[in-house]
């Protein structure tokens, strides 16, 4: 790659940087990980995954899995594709509107979407009963297949809008001015070139829905599955052993599966464009493909609106649906105490992860980019098990590995972090699942970035005399702070929202608003339920903009980086 | 081998884009003939419409006035994909995920071709154009200059009627240029097809066109053949857009005889031709190419200098030819004698005698808003 210095030495701000980084992974996420290992050699774990496909219990675990990750990508795909086809091809009015109301879903607590989608469309759905006396059973695939559909496929409509948009228009143009239709342009063009995008976003979207664990607690019935398995073996069976050997089962293929997407990933640069893209792009005007890409649109952005109408009004009423009466009463039970503690404990834990998870996710990029010349590839990855890793899986390798001191031949090399014994009740730990979930995205972000910025500029300081890591504060830092931003506010949200490894890790003197709703949840008190999304909303709303003000006000002009020249 | 089809009619072509205040009329009644198996480039600084006007030619862009007619036939109600047109487009548009073959073969797809037919056509044209060792190349294993071939190729196996070309080659470097225009200007003749070629490269148009059109703010300012776009520019905006110019301000003009003009610049008569316009404007400008200014060594000191002597401020020596710059009292000339005598270039400080050559000069009527953004 052009984009690396070549021949010189790692400096050593290089060194320690990249010391610091594999280090701050290992107890991070490689020790959790390599003691499911070790855990799911004991009897009850290895008996779960030698026996994954004799067992017709495991084999049937195994396989809701599967269906339901294969189910969920396929549709998630399809309607982001649908939904971003739409944003990009056609002209309608309110389609900014609808871009932001497709892009929600992504900050959404969990259980906003499984409990509102029981509240609309359950056995006594105020639409299915309500509306049209019917009493379908939610509980189990349809309702998980529903609920984690509209929560992942935004997803897959922002990697497919980006590609789309990307797409040089004099493409459609040619085929056009070859003869072709518009829609054998479609067939012939347009969705080959999509194909890694169609790929990329199925993988993400099986990765995602088989990790997740919040939804089939709430509404997934008896359909078992490999996260919520593992969530009983742990809080029901209380057999760590057996916890592992589930999460070795879930862990597998989902790494399989992310190591695809990457080399997807890689492949996409058939996408390749020269000289500057002319034309615009072509506008849908068929009015069948019109009529089909709108009503599709229509009816999946009302049922995002409906989902968050319940939210917002399930705080308000006594039980939306039955007593729709205005009461504040949520809202006070909650702040009357209920919820006091972990609003706090949420919001300062997060914010402490916040910054931290920025700075680690862009040094790592930094560092895969600019610096690291041999292995760039293997610290990149590592800096991404935390997001291919399913968060269930962290949780249970955090609890294994910090309910007591780490020793090595005896010697304490890192305390106890986790459980009520720990220093400030195990908070240390959930800050720590914090930052290794959300650091990624800024990985992302600043990779992307720092492709695009010419090295030269960092040469010219270092050449200029300055050291690497004033390089990197003084040049480097100022011009990925765009991203910098941008990872930072996504981490803020994903931590606030993140349920999964937090499970296993509140005690009880801290307590987190995500594993509040869950028991709420449990209890079938929708009403606090939905005044707890709707404080988690407003909470990462609130302070997100804050972060993004603090954070203009230290931040260098980059709206445009130099990229002048070659 | 003239060809019957292929005449293209521009009639009042108008596009605004926009509307109210922020109302852009990025072409305004274009009128335009085309001959078929004519070869015509619209010319214009950035922004003055060609992209435009060749787009509605192609069907992209719907006119908000006017029409396109193909040998009499009004194309308005046809789609792009219904249109005879090939087009090369500037990023040339090759399909990434298709090889070399396909590509080329992707319009004859379209029109229902049988393989073994496709087979061949595409053989053929990649054979033509030198292309045949890249057959199953993807574009992005192609150079700059073949991936311009190969779009070439992809818009003439279709037989179009009708060439389009958007700055094609625009994405070369300057020798690869050269040779590709040679190349599209060898084809184009061979086969026959009426063609527009849209560029803001001066040479570009001056080596390729049968016939010029200078756009100018959304209009045509001028249309004509490159020796008379050159020799006999309408306007200073055309002068001094194609080539190099001097623009003499003149004294004393009056009719000379045989359809000349007799006018004073630099203190000398000059009896030279003149557009029909500029007997009538009020400050008339003389055109003299620098190529057209003789430099000769003068003994008179920079005092005592005549109105036809300046001081050398400049010269550049390239070999084969001598720049100079050079004040004169009025302004400063620009000059390029062209295989200068050892030791006779005229040294800077040096007093010059200039002459200009009045067959070759030309009588403009002014036009005041270029001649001040000049200064
Ligand atoms: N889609 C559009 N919407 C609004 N204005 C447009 C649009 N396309 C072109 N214009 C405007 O119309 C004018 C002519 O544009 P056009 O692209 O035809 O110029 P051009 O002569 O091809 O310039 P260049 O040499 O830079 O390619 C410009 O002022 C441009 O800003
Ligand atoms: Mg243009």
């Amino acid at each position: 790659m052009a984009l690396k210095r070549s021949g010189t030495k790692y400096d050593i701000f290089t060194k320690i940087a990249l010391v610091l980084v594999v280090a701050i992974v290992f107890f991070l996420i490689i020790l959790p990980l390599l003691n499911i290992l070790i855990y799911s050699t004991q009897p009850t774990g290895s008996a779960i995954i030698t026996n994954a496909f004799s067992d017709e219990v495991i084999r049937q675990i195994l396989w809701n899995t599967m269906k339901l990750g294969l189910t969920v990508a396929f549709l998630g795909t399809l309607l982001g594709f649908i939904m971003a086809y739409t944003q990009a091809r056609v002209e309608f009015r309110g389609k900014k509107v609808l871009h932001i109301i497709n892009l929600v879903p992504i900050i959404s607590p969990p259980f906003a979407f499984a409990t509102a989608v029981i509240v609309l469309f359950g056995r006594s759905g105020i639409i299915t009963r309500g509306v049209f006396d019917w009493r379908p059973t939610l509980y189990g695939y349809t309702g998980l297949v529903l609920v984690l559909t509209l929560s992942f496929f935004p997803i897959a409509y922002m990697n497919l809008l980006g590609m789309l948009r990307s797409l040089d228009p004099a493409l459609d143009e040619a085929g056009s001015s070859l003869g072709a239709s518009k829609w054998r342009i479609f067939r012939t063009v347009t969705l080959p070139l999509l194909i890694p995008g169609f790929a990329g976003s199925f993988l993400l979207l099986f990765i995602e829905s088989i990790a997740d664990l919040a939804n089939p607690l709430i509404i997934g019935g008896n359909y078992t599955v490999l996260a919520s398995r593992a969530y009983m073996a742990i809080n029901g069976d209380y057999d760590i052993p057996m916890a592992a050997g589930y999460s070795f089962l879930l862990l597998l293929p989902a790494l399989l599966v992310f190591l695809v997407q990457r080399y997807w990933a890689q492949r996409k640069s058939v996408v390749s464009v020269t000289g500057k893209p002319s034309g615009r792009p072509t506008v849908v005007t068929s009015p069948i493909a019109r009529f089909f890409l709108l009503s599709v649109t229509f009816l999946l952005t009302s049922l995002i609106v409906m989902v968050y109408a319940t939210v917002v009004l399930g705080a308000f009423v006594k039980i939306i649906g039955v007593e729709n009466s205005f009461t504040l009463e949520h809202f006070r039970y909650l702040l009357g105490g209920f919820a006091n503690a972990a609003v706090k404990a949420t919001t300062f834990l997060a914010l402490i992860a916040t910054p931290l998870a920025g700075i680690f996710g862009m040094l790592i990029a930094w560092l895969v980019i600019r610096k690291v010349r041999r292995g760039s590839e293997a610290l990149d990855f590592l800096g991404m098990l935390g997001i291919a890793v399913p968060g269930t899986v962290i949780g249970i390798g955090y609890a294994i590995t910090y309910n007591d001191p780490v020793k090595i031949g005896g010697v304490t090399v890192f305390p106890q972090v986790a459980g009520g014994a720990a220093i400030f009740g195990g908070a240390i730990a959930i800050v720590m699942v914090y930052i290794i979930r959300s650091s990624p995205a800024g990985q992302r972000s600043g990779i992307s970035l720092l492709q695009q910025i010419d090295p030269s500029i960092e040469e010219a300081s270092a050449s200029l005399g300055a050291s690497g890591g004033r390089t990197f504060r003084l040049v480097t830092l100022p011009l990925i702070s765009g991203a910098f931003l941008s990872g930072l506010m996504y981490a803020f949200a994903h931590s606030m929202t993140t349920l999964s490894p937090i499970i296993f890790l509140v005690t009880p003197d801290i307590s987190i608003l995500t594993q509040k709703i869950l028991a709420e949840a449990d209890q079938g008190r929708y009403g606090n339920v939905f005044a707890l999304c709707c404080m988690l909303i407003v909470l990462i709303m609130v302070i997100g903009g804050l972060i993004n003000l603090l954070v203009r006000r230290f931040q260098v002009s980059t709206d445009r980086p130099l990229v002048t020249g070659r | 081998m003239a060809k019957t089809t292929g005449k293209l009619e521009l009639r009042a072509l108008t596009k605004e884009f926009g509307n109210g205040s922020e109302k852009v009329v990025a072409v305004k009644e274009l009128s335009l003939t085309i001959n078929p198996g004519e070869f015509v480039t619209l010319l214009g600084p950035s922004g003055c419409g060609k992209t435009t006007a060749l787009r509605m030619v192609a069907g992209f862009e719907t006119p908000t006035s006017g029409q396109v007619l193909l040998d009499g036939e009004d194309l308005s109600a046809l789609t792009p994909d219904r249109r005879p047109m090939g087009m090369v487009f500037q990023s040339y548009a090759l399909f990434p995920h298709m090889t070399v073959f396909d590509n080329v073969a992707y319009g004859l797809k379209v029109k229902k071709f049988s393989t073994a037919q496709i087979k061949k056509e595409v053989g053929e044209i990649l054979d033509s154009m030198n292309l045949a060792h890249l057959t199953n190349r993807a574009p992005n294993q192609l150079s700059g200059g073949q991936q311009q071939r190969v779009a070439l190729a992809r818009a003439m196996v279709v037989r179009p009627k009708v060439l389009l070309f958007d700055e094609p080659l625009s994405n070369l470097d300057a020798k690869l240029r050269a040779q590709m225009r040679i190349e599209i200007r060898s084809i184009q003749r061979r086969l026959g097809i009426t063609s527009i070629f849209v560029t803001h490269d001066q040479d570009e148009a001056m080596s390729l066109s049968d016939r010029i059109v200078v756009m100018r703010n959304a209009v045509v300012e001028q249309s004509g053949t490159p020796e008379e776009i050159y020799r006999r520019p309408s306007s200073v905006f055309v002068a001094d857009f194609i080539g190099r110019s001097n623009f003499l301000s003149v004294n004393e003009v009056k009719k000379g005889g045989s359809g000349k003009v007799s006018v004073e610049a630099s203190g000398v008569r000059l009896k030279v031709n003149a557009h029909p316009k500029a007997l009538k404007s009020a400050h008339p400008h003389l055109l003299v190419r620098p190529e057209s200014v003789s430099v000769k060594k003068s003994s008179a000191s920079s005092k005592s200098r005549k109105a036809n002597e300046g001081i050398v401020k400049n010269v550049v020596f390239y070999g084969n030819h001598v720049e100079y710059s050079i004040d004169t009292p009025n302004q400063t000339i620009a000059a390029v004698v062209s295989d200068p005598v050892y030791d006779e270039i005229v040294p800077v400080g040096a007093v010059a005698k200039i002459d200009f050559d009045e067959s070759r000069a030309w009588l403009l009527p002014s036009d005041s808003a270029v001649i001040a953004s000049e200064e």
